[in-house]
């Protein structure tokens, strides 16, 4: 091993560390490491800003945009809080029904928004009606981020990892929307009747409360019907364009910042107002992520682990996939899934040019180890801490165990669950 | 014109002070600040009075203010009788809530230097640091620009 193999290994494992202790600001680190990819040589700027192989993906980074703007605009309208008011209505404020609802709806609308956005937008209104039905807030705000990160599995858009992992794979909306909808639905089941199982003791039922509910408002959540017709047609234009990639051949960043850019002219909201959703630091997280796990591929080290897998893995990649989702589901319970699947996509990648088809459902199994892990732990997930975050600031705190101990359990069952799925669906 | 001659007196609460009470204190006389003292009785903060609904507005509705619109009267009753569980220490303890250390002008300053002192410090209310006084007394913004302001126009007037 060369110096500079040695050195950029000790960068790359050192930012690691920071990004897990949570030390510093993640975006920071990241960036940090990258430069000092580039004061290694690792990479330089043909390597960062045009290299698909170990440069930033782009594509990442402007989907991510792209959405950002479009639900910044669509929050404006009050559909979220109109929803959710809607459906504990629709439960007659049965708590674990409206529970229910509230697991469906965040799954649903974290299936076409990034998770944390999904949480802040369903954090408030939940709050609101736990408050009116006078029981603890806690049971429904530990489901919904759950059910957001199991929700989010399901489409291209719905987790960041998604994103990372249908960039470096060529996977489109589709092939995501075929292959893990189907597997999300049934977790989605099963999670349900866990949180009855965990639950229910919790949620008392009080008919006078529940006149509280049947009181609240939902139609004076929204205070423009324009915006919201305006953004529910926008957004529907861009599912399609996401669905029709392979008769368009446009990249999901490309019909994102399309449709971001349509919704802002149709609108006509400031340009403040277009952008204040966008999480600047995420992109540039993701930016320095990838100018680091870049300079690992130009100095051969991912290379060298990918030859290495390889030769352990053989031609098993039932065994392989199995392995895999379960070991991405332990580190993404542990640390940010952002960055492990950031490092594993090349590494993955390498296995599938070597196998062929018959490898290909190892990118399956890293999504759905990477998305559901996140449901381990409190740090699991930056959902997860963004809730907390919320509980703590309302006064009703969830501790780190009291989160890990329903999260352990849950992503037991749902990874059990999904062992079987991708032996049965792939191998 | 001596800052004693604009000194008043204020409501001083402390941490203990229930949310509705505060909340009866700036409505009662219409402030712009609260003031909050030590548990020996001396001023040692200052809240913006919009920072006190805090106390009054769940943390739900400030986080997503399209839900206030949804609640009814009867609701609205409910939020402003649980402020009266809540308490002052809880504002001094939350990192969203600007909380000043009261600022404490010498009792000869000039009206320019207080205002200058209060634009600085963000606050509207000052601590005038006068031993003669056992009660606290203060000087408030709109005070000193009404000072300002007659002192001015007086002037214009014996020029013209």
């Amino acid at each position: 091993m060369t110096f500079q193999v040695v050195a950029g290994l000790v960068v790359f494992i050192g930012a690691y560390a920071l990004i897990a202790s949570e030390k510093l600001p993640r975006a920071q680190v990241a960036l940090a490491g990258g430069a000092a990819m580039v004061l290694l040589g690792a990479t330089d700027e043909a390597g960062i800003f045009f290299s698909e192989h170990s440069g930033v993906d782009w594509n990442v980074i402007f989907l991510l945009l792209g959405m950002m703007m479009i639900v910044g605009i669509l929050r404006q309208s009050g559909a979220f809080e109109f929803l959710a008011i809607w459906a504990a209505k629709k439960a007659r404020g049965r708590p674990f029904v409206v529970m229910t609802m509230l697991i469906i709806i965040t799954a649903v609308l974290s299936a076409m928004l990034d998770n944390v956005t999904t949480v802040l937008l369903i954090a408030p209104v939940t709050l609101l009606i736990a408050d009116r039905l006078a029981v603890s807030p806690i049971p429904f705000l530990i489901t919904q981020v759950m059910a957001s990160n199991i929700g989010g599995a399901a489409t291209l858009i719905g987790d960041p990892p998604n994103i990372i992992v249908a960039s470096r794979a060529g996977l489109t909306f589709v092939d995501f929307l075929v292959n893990m909808a189907p597997l999300v639905v049934v977790l989605l089941v099963v999670f349900i009747g866990l949180a009855w199982l965990l639950f229910r003791k919790q949620l008392t039922y009080d008919p006078e409360r529940v006149a509280k509910v049947m009181a609240l408002n939902e139609r004076e959540a929204i205070k423009s019907p324009r915006l919201l017709a305006m953004s529910v047609g926008v957004i529907a234009l861009v599912l399609a364009g996401f669905a029709l990639q392979g008769v368009t051949h446009l990249e999901p960043a490309v019909v994102a910042l399309m449709g971001a850019g349509l919704l802002a002219l149709l609108t006509g909201l400031e340009a403040r107002v277009v952008v204040a959703d966008v999480e600047w630091e995420t992109l540039l997280f993701f930016a320095g992520l990838f100018v680091m796990v870049g300079g690992l591929v130009n100095l051969g080290v991912i290379d060298r682990i990918g030859e290495a897998a390889t030769a352990a893995v053989g031609d098993n990649y039932a065994g392989a996939a199995v392995g895999l989702l379960v070991g991405s589901a332990v580190i993404s319970g542990v640390i940010d899934n952002i960055p492990y699947v950031a490092t594993m996509a090349p590494l993955v990648a390498g296995l599938v040019a070597a196998g062929g088809v018959a490898a290909e459902p190892l990118w399956w199994a890293l999504t759905i180890g990477a998305d559901l892990g996140g449901n381990a732990t409190a740090v699991g997930a930056s959902a997860n801490v963004v809730v907390l975050g919320i509980a703590r600031r309302y006064g009703a705190p969830i501790s780190f165990w009291e989160f890990t101990k329903y999260g352990l359990l849950v992503t037991a069952v749902t990874v059990a669950l999904s062992v079987p799925y991708v032996l049965l669906r792939y191998f | 014109m001596q800052l004693s001659d604009l000194a008043c007196s204020l409501p001083v609460v402390t941490r203990h002070t229930s949310g509705l009470e505060a909340a009866r204190r700036i409505a009662g006389d219409r402030l712009t600040a609260l003031v909050v003292a030590d548990d020996t009785g001396r001023p040692r903060s200052v809240i913006p009075a919009v920072d006190v609904l805090g106390l009054l507005i769940p943390l739900y509705l400030r986080e997503d203010v399209r839900l206030a619109a949804v609640l009814d009267d009867a609701a609205a009753d409910e939020l402003w009788s649980a402020a009266g569980q809540r308490t002052v220490g809880e504002l001094l303890e939350d990192d969203d809530v600007n909380v000043f250390d009261i600022l404490v002008v010498e009792p000869d300053a000039t009206l320019v230097e207080v205002a200058t002192l209060m634009a600085a410090a963000h606050t509207s209310i000052a601590l005038i640091d006068d031993p003669d006084h056992e009660e606290p007394r203060f000087i408030i913004l709109p005070t000193v620009l009404d000072a300002a302001l007659t002192a001015r126009r007086l002037r214009g007037a014996s020029e013209a």
